[in-house]
């Protein structure tokens, strides 16, 4: 097989938007067995208390956060 | 082999439904994980009592719940 053909412009497209989608569900994966750790502490009923649900919107919004902090620190550090 | 075979779109097409069988595999097996951590807390008996049967559904589809709105989250961030 010629190497040269996984070269093109195209394959590094498609490759960069698969890992920008990978990267997305691995995110969205974590973020909801985090969460549902930290919230979601007696039995599961037929929906969320208001309880449950403001600490859920919470939690996501610390994560994030807390990935942009540790992502910022890195990069400081090179 | 020849390259040419790749076909792009025919490739992505294959990829793209392989993505959706791993994703669901992956939900099944986690769902699975988590509601038995969840809702069996005492011994196991020859069936599921109907108390753990209303935490296992309950359980499902509030996790189900969750992963779709951290989606939302994530999605509306970009």
């Amino acid at each position: 097989m010629d190497p040269s053909s996984l070269n093109t412009a195209e394959v590094q497209r498609f490759l960069n938007q698969e890992k920008e989608r990978a990267m997305m569900n691995e995110m969205v994966a974590k973020l909801t067995s985090v969460c549902w750790d930290k919230c979601i502490t007696s039995t599961p009923g037929s929906k969320f208390s208001s309880g449950e649900s403001a600490c859920l919107s919470n939690c996501a919004q610390r994560y994030l956060d807390l990935t942009l902090i540790i992502m910022k620190r890195f990069q400081s550090m090179q």
